[in-house]
C-alpha cells in the first residue's frame, strides 16, 4: 500500500466534507442531538402513568381505638406520584372505558370491606374473605404495565409493613384489558414496521429526486408547461404506490407467516402504515428539494431518523420522556403512526379510536407536499 | 462543412414542423430574444457583465465563447432557469422568467439531462405529454426526430445504454418534440460526429426555413459559420456582434477564430 496515494484519497475527501459546510454541519450536530433526547428520553423512567382506582373500600374502625383507618388509602397515598398519576372513578365499568378511550393504563379495584377483610385476616389467616386488589391492565405497552404493577406493589407492600398487615392482601394482574398474551415481538413489531418503511421510503425518494437534480433532467422539466405542483403529486403518487406495496408486504409478512398478533383490521393496519408511507414520501421531497447537494440530502436522514427514533414512543411511551422534551415527540410524525398502529394491531382499535392519528398523517402530508411544491417553484438551474 | 453528408447517415430533411400554426402575436419587438444589461453574480464570481443582446426572429443566432465565458448563463436566464442579478431579459417579448412562454420554447441543456432509466421512446413521450400533445401527434414527430438524429434502431433502448453522443441525440430529439418557437440549444453537437453535425445544422436551417428562432452556444468556432449572426462572449461580456462575415471584416481575419483572438487582445488593452 503506498501511503501517499493513500492519504491523497483521505485529503481529497475531507477537503469535499468541507467544501459543503451545511453537510457538515448536519453530520456533527446530529450525533449530539441524539444523545442528548437519548440521554434526557432513555434516563427519564416511566413517569406520569395515569391509573384509574375504583375504591369501594369504606375504611374500618379497629376496635377497640375510635380511630377509622383505611389500608387502600394508605397504598394510594403511598404509590410514587410521579410514576402513577391516580383517577378516581366510581366504578369498573368507567374505569375499563378510561383504558379504552386511551385516557388511562389500568384500572384498580379495591373491594368493598378491603381494610376490613385484610384486617381480620391478619388476625386469621384461615378466613375466607376477599382481600384481593385486583388490577387490569392494558398489557400491550409491556414497559408501562410492568412500571404500573411494581409501584401498586410497593405501595402495598409499604403500606402493609405501617399498618402491620404485613402478607394479608394481594395483588391480582392476570386480567387484562388489552394484550392478553402481548409478547415483547407482538408489542415492538408494529413499531419496527412502522419505523422501517419511514426510513425506506424517505431514502427511495431522496435517491430519486437527487438523481433528478444532478443529473440535470429536473431542471429540464422546469422549462417545460410542467407546474411544482404537478411534478409534486405525480411523484407522490407514483411512490405512494410502492409505499403502500412495501407496506402491504411487510404486514402481510408479520401476520401470517410470524404470527404477529394483529386483533383489529388488517386493512386499516394497511392503512396506518400507508398513510405514515405517504407523508415520509413527501417528507422526502421537501428535504430532496431544500438540499443543494446529495450529501445535504443524505445527511438529512441522520436527522430524520435519529431523534424520531428516539422520540416517536417505539421503545418506551411518551410519557417517559420529560415534560419539556415532550413537545418534540408531538411534531414527530411517526409518533402518531406508531400509536395508532399500536392500537389497531394490539387492541383490536377501530377508525372511530385513530382517526385522529389519521388525522394529523395527513396533515403533516399536506403540510409537506405543500412545502415541496414552494421549494421546488424556487429551485433553478 | 458537407451540407449533404447528413443524408447519408439516414437522416432526412424535415417537414415545416411549424407548417400548421397560426403566426406569434409580436407584442413589443421583432426580437425572439433580447437582454438589457444583463448581469449575473455567483457569489462574488461575476458570470455576465452588462451582456445586451438583440435576437431577431427566425434566424440562428450563435452564442460563442470560451469555456467559462457565460453562454450557459445567459441561455439559463433566457428559459428562465435562473434570474439575472441585474437587468433585464426579454423572450418572444415576453419579460422572463415567465412561464407562459414556456410552451413556445425548447431547451436543451448542457449535460444530458434525460432519464437514462427510460428508453429513448419513454423519454420523448414523456417531454411530448409533458406539452399536452396527443399520442398521436407524439407518435408522428418522435418517428420524424428519431430519423434526424439516426436512432430509430434504439427507439426502445434504454438511454444508460447508449453512448454519450446517442444521448445529446435523444436529447437534442426532446427539446424538439413540442415543434418550439424558439429553441435555446446549450452546446449541441459536443460529442457528435462530423457527419451527424452536418445533418444537424441542415436540420436546424430547416427549422430556421420554417420561422423557427434557434440560439445555440457552442465553443467551436467553425461552425459559427452556419449562423445567421453570431454573439461574442468573453468573461461575460458581449465583445462582437453581427454576421460572422461582418466580424471577420471588421477584424481584418479569415477565420473566427482569429477574430476572437484579436478582440480578445482588444479587450484586454482596454
Amino acid at each position: 500500500m503506498n501511503i501517499k496515494r493513500t492519504l491523497a484519497i483521505t485529503k481529497k475527501t475531507f477537503r469535499g466534507i468541507w467544501s459543503d459546510k451545511a453537510a457538515l454541519m448536519l453530520l456533527l450536530v446530529t450525533p449530539a442531538l441524539s444523545i442528548v433526547v437519548f440521554a434526557f428520553g432513555f434516563g427519564g423512567d416511566v413517569s406520569h402513568v395515569r391509573v384509574a382506582v375504583v375504591n369501594q373500600d369504606q375504611g374500618y374502625q379497629i376496635p377497640p381505638s375510635r380511630v377509622r383507618v383505611s389500608i387502600s388509602g394508605a397504598i394510594l397515598a403511598n404509590l410514587d406520584s410521579k410514576v402513577v398519576e391516580v383517577y378516581e372513578v366510581a366504578t369498573e365499568a368507567e374505569g375499563v372505558k378510561l383504558v379504552k378511550s386511551a385516557k388511562a393504563y389500568g384500572v384498580i379495584v379495591f373491594p368493598k370491606d378491603f381494610t376490613r377483610n385484610v384486617y381480620e385476616k391478619s388476625l386469621d389467616p384461615s378466613l375466607s374473605l376477599d382481600t384481593t386488589i385486583r388490577v387490569k391492565l392494558d398489557k400491550t405497552n409491556v414497559n408501562v404495565a410492568g412500571v404500573i404493577r411494581e409501584a401498586i406493589g410497593d405501595a402495598l407492600v409499604g403500606a402493609s409493613a405501617s399498618m402491620g398487615v404485613e402478607g394479608t392482601a394481594t395483588l391480582d394482574t392476570s386480567d387484562a384489558i388489552y394484550g392478553e398474551g402481548a409478547t415483547m415481538r407482538d408489542f415492538f413489531l408494529p413499531a419496527i414496521a412502522t419505523y422501517i418503511l419511514y426510513i425506506e421510503t424517505f431514502l427511495m425518494v431522496v435517491q430519486a429526486f437527487v438523481g433528478q437534480r444532478i443529473s440535470g433532467s429536473l431542471a429540464r422539466l422546469q422549462v417545460t408547461p410542467l407546474r411544482p405542483s404537478e411534478f409534486v403529486v405525480g411523484n407522490a403518487i407514483a411512490y405512494s404506490v410502492l409505499g403502500l406495496m412495501q407496506a402491504a408486504i411487510m404486514l402481510t409478512f408479520s401476520v401470517y407467516v410470524f404470527g404477529i398478533a394483529c386483533e383489529g383490521s388488517m386493512l386499516l393496519a394497511f392503512l396506518v402504515i400507508g398513510v405514515l408511507a405517504v407523508m415520509s414520501l413527501s417528507l422526502g421531497m421537501v428535504l430532496s428539494s431544500l438540499a443543494r447537494r446529495s450529501e445535504q440530502a443524505l445527511a438529512s436522514l441522520s436527522i430524520v431518523a435519529l431523534p424520531s427514533f428516539l422520540l416517536c414512543g417505539m421503545f418506551w411511551p411518551v410519557e417517559a420522556i420529560p415534560t419539556w422534551l415532550r413537545p418534540l415527540s408531538y411534531v414527530v410524525p411517526n409518533t402518531y403512526a406508531i400509536n395508532a398502529a399500536r392500537d389497531v394491531m394490539l387492541q383490536g382499535w377501530g377508525i372511530g379510536q385513530i382517526w385522529l392519528e389519521l388525522v394529523v398523517l395527513a396533515a403533516f402530508t399536506v403540510f409537506f407536499l405543500a412545502l415541496s411544491t414552494v421549494s421546488l417553484g424556487r429551485v433553478k438551474g | 462543412m458537407d451540407k449533404g453528408s447528413g443524408l447519408e447517415t439516414g437522416a432526412t430533411l424535415p417537414r415545416s414542423p411549424i407548417g400548421k400554426r397560426t403566426p406569434m402575436r409580436d407584442v413589443r419587438t421583432e426580437y425572439a430574444a433580447e437582454t438589457k444589461d444583463l448581469t449575473m453574480l455567483f457569489g462574488k464570481f461575476k458570470a455576465l457583465d452588462k451582456l445586451s443582446l438583440r435576437i431577431q426572429r427566425g434566424i440562428i443566432y450563435g452564442l460563442l465563447g470560451p469555456n467559462g465565458a457565460g453562454k450557459t448563463t445567459a441561455v439559463k436566464i433566457l428559459c428562465g432557469l435562473l434570474t439575472p442579478t441585474g437587468g433585464q431579459a426579454y423572450v418572444l417579448s415576453t419579460k422572463v422568467p415567465n412561464r407562459n412562454i414556456l410552451p413556445q420554447i425548447g431547451y436543451m441543456p448542457q449535460e444530458t439531462a434525460l432519464y437514462v432509466e427510460l428508453s429513448v421512446h419513454q423519454n420523448m413521450e414523456l417531454f411530448g405529454e409533458l406539452y399536452g400533445m396527443t399520442s398521436k401527434k407524439i407518435a408522428e414527430k418522435e418517428d420524424e426526430l428519431l430519423r434526424f438524429v439516426a436512432l430509430e434502431k434504439w427507439k426502445h433502448s434504454p438511454v444508460a445504454n447508449l453512448s454519450g453522443g446517442m444521448r445529446h441525440r435523444t436529447s437534442l430529439a426532446c427539446s424538439m418534440i413540442h415543434e418550439p418557437r424558439l429553441l435555446l440549444l446549450d452546446e449541441p453537437t459536443v460529442g457528435v460526429d462530423p457527419e451527424l453535425r452536418s445533418a444537424f445544422w441542415q436540420y436546424f436551417n430547416a427549422l430556421r426555413q420554417a420561422g423557427v428562432t434557434i440560439i445555440i452556444t457552442t465553443h467551436y468556432m467553425d461552425e459559427a459559420q452556419h449562423c445567421d449572426k453570431i454573439g461574442l462572449v468573453r468573461q461575460g461580456r458581449l465583445i462582437a456582434d453581427g454576421t460572422p462575415r461582418q466580424i471577420m471584416k471588421e477584424t481584418k481575419t479569415t477565420n473566427l477564430e482569429d477574430a476572437f483572438l484579436a478582440l480578445s487582445r482588444g479587450q484586454e488593452t482596454s
